[in-house]
């Protein structure tokens, strides 16, 4: 499998005004002279890998780090250091070069409002040194695909939020860009439009793009990506498939059982051999256990060798939220 | 995935043909406009009538200086504007990521500046030449005359954008600060002599070959013209490369 993109120690520090002081008054070490409350450290040291053909999520809370990485792997921003290899290239050497193989829909870009739908496709294929004649197929295409041909004559300040959102991803994928990037792809989109939107992500998908998309949604990431990169406080805290994320909470494998009578022995039942632990909450009790099916086939024979009826019982599994919530608190896993 | 892409994106004519395209969205989005395009006409009329009027001025003055006006607040008047109103709108971030350089978005401003600059200083020229038709014209200077006194006053608008900001009003601050005094130490509506600073000032360059291209002999001499465009293109390539630098420094500071 190779790389499409490759992202090795990658930094951005923003300066407060005092630290601007400090670099315009020529100290000889600007890194010495500021102290640690003087730089912000939006993305700090941080380096993953996106394979060809994945759909690759950096998921995060508000202000971890994910829409500056976003950037400065779209050219928005210069790193302050780190390398960027995409496609082989190495990004800060080649950014025009790179930028023409590279789609993106920014998370705060706007369409321009005062032109219509086709003539913001039109301008990006420019931009894009599309031929007018494929320009022009091009842009036919991806209204009709979107839904927004109806539309394309109408100014963009009249589109909806979603309407305006699938014109943003029309115009990335003007050019038939290898890399798609997609900053917040769903963030304040309804119900509707979030699922066409995801769909299309799938679609695209699936004829060979990579996909590098940034949300703080987990059921977005869980949803859509091959793999997940878990970011905070600008570093990269967590790495792996939705699947092995999950893995990684097997301790949140639980039964929420109610019995009748309301009362158990938790020394008996601990014993029990997929039961790792008890603990009472409100009226029932979370029973956490190795296996759901096993620990189920435990307690079910416990309640009978006991004369115990079982009022209710509902099994509880990790969510990706509780990986983000375990991995956003702990600092890694 | 289908390819349909041939020109390689780094070289000088794909960035130059770039760059008009975005000069057109800039005309569309920009200029044309109702308001724009009366204020553009209206302008350089009521102020024909105004210099006209009344006063004792030769027509020759009046032309050359309201072409000089025009040019230089018609030029520099939306460049200033683009890039802060950009940045506010979200729309230069989706900019940047397409496959342009700084310097291609730039000399889009420039050519929609130099556009727009053109077609208006031709008005008081038009109706100079309707109401004292009395001037053995040399169309070519005039028309050279405007064409690097657009490109100068343009690339001379592009450094007002610099400040990282985005709010268009705190360009338009620094625009009116830096364009009036140079409109004041101008020869506007006398000659060239009259005006003790006028060498400083790149309008007196432009107004001398307008007095040329009307028939008056330059103040600089017997290959002024040679001089004036000289000086022109001096100063549009300085403004334009201090521009490029300037931009260059500041651009990831309107996203950070």
């Amino acid at each position: 499998m190779t790389n499409a993109i490759e992202v090795d120690n990658l930094s951005k520090h923003f300066h407060t005004p005092k630290a601007k002081k400090l670099f315009l008054a020529k100290q000889k070490s600007f890194e010495q002279n500021a102290t640690k409350r003087d730089v912000i450290r939006a993305v700090d040291n941080v380096s993953f890998h996106v394979v060809k053909g994945e759909i690759f999520g950096l998921l995060g809370p508000n202000g971890a780090g994910k829409t500056t990485t976003i950037r400065m792997l779209t050219g928005v921003l210069k790193p302050t250091a780190g390398k960027i290899t995409i496609l082989g290239r190495d990004f800060l050497k080649n950014r025009i070069v790179i930028q023409q193989i590279i789609g993106n829909v920014p998370e705060m870009a706007n369409a321009y409002l005062d032109l219509s739908g086709f003539q913001n496709l039109e301008l990006i294929g420019e931009l894009y040194g599309v031929k007018k004649t494929e320009r022009i197929k091009q842009a036919e295409y991806l209204l009709k695909k979107f839904g927004i041909f109806e539309s394309r004559n109408l100014k963009a300040k009249k589109y909806s939020k979603g309407m305006r959102q699938r014109l943003l991803l029309c115009m990335a994928l003007m050019s038939n860009p290898k890399v798609l990037f997609l900053d917040e792809p769903t963030s304040g989109l309804d119900v509707q439009s979030s699922i066409i939107i995801k769909n299309l992500i799938r679609e695209y998908h699936k004829t060979g793009m990579t996909i590098v998309l940034t949300t703080h949604n987990m059921d977005v990431a869980n949803e859509l990506c091959d793999r997940i990169g878990i970011i905070n406080k600008g570093k990269l805290v967590g790495l792996d498939t939705p699947e092995n994320l999950l893995k990684l909470m097997q301790e949140y494998l639980a039964l929420d059982v109610s019995f009748e009578n309301n009362y158990i022995n938790e020394k008996e039942m601990i014993i029990l051999p997929y039961v790792k632990k008890i603990s009472k909450i409100g009226k029932k009790y979370r029973i956490i256990v190795s296996s759901l099916n096993d620990g189920l086939c435990d307690i079910v024979e416990y309640a009978k060798s006991n004369n115990l009826k079982i009022d209710k019982i509902n099994t509880y599994e990790p969510h990706l939220q509780d990986v983000f919530i375990q991995i956003i608190n702990v600092g890694g896993v | 995935m289908q390819e349909f892409i041939s020109d390689s994106p780094t070289s000088l004519i794909t960035q130059l043909k770039r760059s008009f395209a975005i000069m057109k969205k800039d005309l569309r989005i920009y200029y044309n406009k109702g308001p724009v395009i009366i204020q553009g006409i209206l302008f350089p009329v009521m102020l024909f009538f105004a210099f006209t009027i009344g006063r004792n001025i030769a027509p020759v003055y009046i032309i050359s200086g309201l072409m000089a006006m025009v040019l230089f607040l018609t030029s520099t008047s939306i460049g200033p504007v683009v890039f802060p109103w950009e940045t506010r709108q979200m729309t230069l971030e989706r900019l940047i990521t397409c496959p342009v350089s700084i310097k291609t978005i730039l000399l889009g401003n420039l050519w929609s500046s130099l556009v727009f600059g053109c077609v208006f200083s031709t008005i008081p020229l038009i109706l100079g030449m309707i109401l004292f038709f009395e001037f053995q014209m040399n169309y070519f200077l005039i028309i050279m005359g405007i064409i690097i006194a657009a490109l100068a006053f343009s690339s001379f608008s592009l450094i007002l954008s610099v400040p990282p900001t985005d709010m268009p009003a705190n360009t338009m601050i620094l625009t009116i600060l830096v364009k009036f005094p140079i409109i004041f130490i101008s020869p506007l509506f006398m000659p060239v002599s009259f005006a003790p600073l006028a060498i400083v000032s790149p309008l007196t360059y432009f107004i001398d070959i307008i007095n040329i291209g009307l028939g008056i002999e330059s103040s600089f001499g017997y290959l002024g013209f040679f001089f004036d465009f000289i000086i022109l293109m001096v100063f549009s390539l300085l403004s334009l490369f201090a521009a490029f630098f300037l931009h260059e420094k500041t651009i990831t500071r309107r996203f950070s």
